[in-house]
């Protein structure tokens, strides 16, 4: 929603597979003015980037850099940025941290699509396995290492996602692909766009998959997995002052998973594999005017809906979204942004199984913002002072909170920029804080009566709180060696703790009658962060591309005084590597071949007890006629499984070496 | 019996074109391993396009011309980065009664010899104001900044094609009517 204020990145990146136009200056004359604007006259690996004017660690996934990579999912993708920690649990999940706190459902890092914010106050994160939409109707994946609350919002505590499709008049045509390989063992897409010439444009897609297990040493194959979606987005260009967008998608999917279930009965705890049914979809509407020069206004609403149904709980949730943005230049070189929003999610949680129950079981969530920044132009181009503030509030955060930050960035020239920032952020509590009861089965009783650990409801639940503090260099050294560094230093207090919160006690409701040990989600952790992310780029070729990444994590994260945590801060810090680093090589063979390398090292879990690993992939196009692509990708080649992140019940996940091809068809 | 045969006939339809392909893909490694990949002049090659027809579409007062005959001059003043592209594509162009011609300058044009300037990398003695290149010609050139200077039509690159900005209202001060088919195509237009 609010990417125009704090970035706006490269631009729309091309259609995949575009029909060779004829260059010689003799073909060019005869042109026109609309068909001269279609020519690409840069490869891929010479895409410009402002990143450099940004004060904060962005990095930009382009669509380009997706569809070369051959990721076939949001989460895949996000490899390709510098500082991630994606981690796949098994086929249909994973654990996608930054900066730390890497587990299935992050409560630390946002993630939008198209400003619809998918990060779910159910349990304050995001499920990665329904976030889905065409990979070829990525523009760009700007991904924020560090805290992003005064413009994003709540949950940017440590990173923000922020998925953006392509405006529809760039994606006239027909595109469709199918293919399949040992994982991905099957897919199609399609889609087609057009428009009036005068400004209306629309495209619609449709995709399906099916995706087998990974490897499972006890043979329990559950996690299969099998999709449909599909959408549309029209973008009206009324005149030069208004602009509307119209999108929606509607998705259904069978997730296989295994989950444990509790029940006060006997036999009060045990395994289930079975498919998570999972659907929903969403609409989006937004106008974007320009009320003069310099002055721009933005609203955007928007409804989405989720349905859950797993073998120990289900929720539906439909949210309502308002979103208004004002961006004002004023004299002094002044950039004013302000905007408030509103968010109602009216839900109903589905009881399934006794040893989890939200109470009461039909809620409404809801979330007030509002926020104002000015950027000042100290020193005209060269020296920019970023202030501002967010202000929000919800149905469990008690009063108003605030999320300022500052963010100065000095640019000497035009081939270097540093920067710094201070920030505060919030975490606001989830429903599964305040609202949530959760059971575990502890052992038996000599009396044979079961003994139980509860973690029971805490309406007090206060926010995380973070304070971070930046500083970042980029430079351009010669025309084609470009790197990014950062630091941080991250405090955080107030963290989620898992607290004994009195002694055991005998309970006959519900029946039948147990022992419990009472507990409860609390606020007892606290600690820093600290580390250093670097991401060189170089151009040796015109025609290739070298990208690498190192990033450095140290966590010391422990009890405040007086928290009755029962030790859950190693998990914590062992969840997330202490060292990451990549190679990737893009590589134009030609005009009609692409040859993609990628190599990645993640240092060991300790918490998930998963070791240190390093694998790569393979990514091969071959244009072989002007609208048809052939592509061989293979994935974690280096190996024939390795393990990336716990999760589930029962043995380690094993990730297989897979490969697919794939025919793409694109008029 | 004859479901197998129908089977089998499916899959050595498949077979062959895998195989078509595959060959046609590892001709085309061996021949991109052979030839060095070419550079890539087509930025300028477009952008010299782009000049010629930027002529089809700006109305010039009569005052820019010397005479009713007189050509229509695209003046590459400072560093040309067209090398022969341009004289092509220029070649043999007429519009409206006028000849499109290409000349390459170093200094300030006299009045009404130039009615398209490019301007390339400034030369120490380019003027100090865009504008100062007199009424009755379109100054183009690379980059934003040039419209702050006074430049009416700047290229850049987007989407890694190139797309222009227009000044429009540098465009009348010097009396120059873009037509509304120029600025439909621009990617912003200042007014």
């Amino acid at each position: 929603m609010l990417r125009a204020i704090f970035l706006s990145i490269a631009g729309p990146m091309i259609l995949s597979g575009q029909a060779q136009i004829p260059s010689s200056p003799v073909a060019l004359k005869g042109l026109s003015l609309e068909e001269l604007s279609q020519i690409e006259v840069t490869t891929p690996s010479k895409a410009p980037s402002k990143a450099i004017q940004v004060p904060a660690a962005i990095f930009v996934i382009t669509g380009e850099d997706i569809r070369r990579s051959g990721a076939t999912s949001i989460p895949e993708a996000l490899r390709l940025a510098p500082g991630v920690e994606v981690a796949r649990i098994d086929s249909n999940k994973w654990s996608i941290g930054i900066r730390g706190f890497g587990s299935r459902l992050n409560r630390s890092v946002l993630v939008l699509i198209d400003g619809r914010t998918v990060f779910t106050p159910l349990f304050d994160g995001t499920y990665w396995e329904v976030q889905d939409t065409n990979m070829d109707d990525i523009d760009r994946i700007e991904v924020i290492r560090g805290p992003g609350g005064t413009i994003w919002g709540p949950n940017a505590v440590n990173g923000v996602i922020n998925i953006i499709t392509k405006n529809s008049k760039d994606t006239h045509g027909m595109l469709a692909s199918a293919g399949g390989g040992n994982e991905d063992q099957g897919f199609v897409n399609f889609r087609y766009g057009g428009g009036n010439g005068n400004g209306l444009d629309y495209r619609f897609y449709g995709k399906a998959f099916t995706r087998g297990p990974e490897l499972h040493s006890d043979g329990r194959n559950f996690d299969d997995w099998r999709s449909g979606e599909g959408g549309f987005r029209i973008d009206w260009r009324k005149n030069d002052r208004d602009t509307f967008t119209l999108q929606g998608d509607l998705y259904d999917e069978a997730a296989g998973e295994s989950v444990q279930v509790v029940t006060y009965a006997k036999p009060y705890s045990w395994i289930v594999d079975s498919n998570a049914l999972l659907s929903g979809g969403n609409i989006l509407g937004s106008w974007e005017r320009t009320i003069s020069q310099g002055n721009d206004i933005r609203i955007q609403v928007y409804y989405d809906r989720t349905n859950r149904h797993e073998s120990n709980f289900g929720e539906l949730r439909n949210s309502f979204d308002f979103d208004f943005l004002q961006r004002i230049a004023l004299p002094a070189h002044q950039h004013v942004s302000w905007g408030f929003g509103a968010r109602v999610d009216p839900l109903t949680d589905l009881p399934v199984v006794s040893g989890l129950t939200f109470l009461p079981l039909k809620r409404t969530d809801y979330l007030l913002t509002g926020f104002l920044q000015d950027e000042i132009g100290l020193v005209e181009n060269r020296l920019t002072l970023t202030l501002g503030s967010k202000v929000l509030s919800t149905n469990s955060t008690h009063g108003l909170n605030f999320e300022p930050s500052a963010r100065l960035l000095w640019t000497p020239n035009d081939k270097q920029s540093f920067w710094t920032a201070y920030t505060h952020a919030v975490r606001t509590p989830s429903d599964a804080e305040t609202n949530f009861n959760l059971s575990g089965y502890s052992a038996q009783a000599p009396d044979g009566t079961p003994i139980f650990a509860r973690f029971i409801a805490n309406p007090n639940f206060a926010p995380e709180q973070l304070n971070g503090y930046e500083i970042g260099y980029r430079q351009l050294i010669g025309k084609n060696f470009f790197i990014d560094t950062t630091a941080f230093y991250n405090h955080y207090h107030d963290l989620f703790s898992e607290d004994i919160i009195g002694p055991i006690y005998y309970e006959t409701d519900p029946a039948p009658a147990h022992y419990l040990i009472p507990a409860q989600f609390g606020n007892g952790l606290l600690g820093n962060t600290k580390g250093v992310e670097i991401a060189p780029e170089w151009r040796p070729l015109p025609f290739w591309r070298l990208r690498g990444s190192y990033s450095f994590l140290h966590m010391n994260i422990g009890k405040a005084p007086n928290s009755a945590d029962v030790g859950s801060a190693p998990g914590i810090v062992g969840s997330s590597p202490a060292h990451q680093a990549t190679i990737e090589s893009a590589f134009d063979l030609s005009k009609t071949l692409r040859l993609d390398l990628t190599y990645r090292f993640v240092s060991a879990l300790p918490a998930q007890l998963v070791p240190a690993y390093s694998t790569g992939d393979v990514s091969f196009g071959c244009r072989f006629k002007p609208q048809l692509e052939l592509s061989l990708v293979g994935r974690n080649l280096l190996q024939p499984s390795h393990f990336e992140y716990g999760g589930d019940p029962g043995p380690l996940v094993g990730i297989r070496r897979s490969g697919y091809v794939k025919l793409t068809w694109s008029k | 019996m004859e479901q197998i045969t129908a089977r089998s006939e499916v899959w050595r339809t498949l077979e062959r074109a895998a195989s078509r392909i595959l060959s046609t893909c590892l001709a085309l490694t061996l021949i991109a391993s052979m030839q060095a990949v070419e550079q890539e002049p087509l930025e300028y090659r477009v952008k010299a396009a782009f000049l010629l027809n930027f002529t089809r579409f700006v109305e010039w007062p009569a005052s820019a011309f010397s005479d009713s005959e007189a050509p229509i001059a695209i003046c590459i003043m400072g560093e040309d980065p067209f090398g022969g592209d341009i004289d092509q594509i220029v070649a043999g162009e007429v519009v409206g009664t006028r000849k499109v011609e290409v000349h390459r300058i170093k200094t300030p044009p006299a009045p009404k010899s130039c009615q398209v300037i490019y301007v390339g990398k400034p030369d120490p003695g380019a003027p100090a104001t865009l504008s100062a290149l007199g009424p009755g010609v379109l100054v183009v050139g690379d980059g934003d900044a040039l419209l702050r200077e006074g430049g009416m039509i700047a290229f850049i690159i987007d989407n890694r094609r190139v797309r222009f900005n227009i000044n429009q209202s540098a465009a009348e001060k010097a009396g120059l009517k873009l037509s509304a088919r120029l600025l439909a195509v621009a990617r912003s237009v200042v007014r």
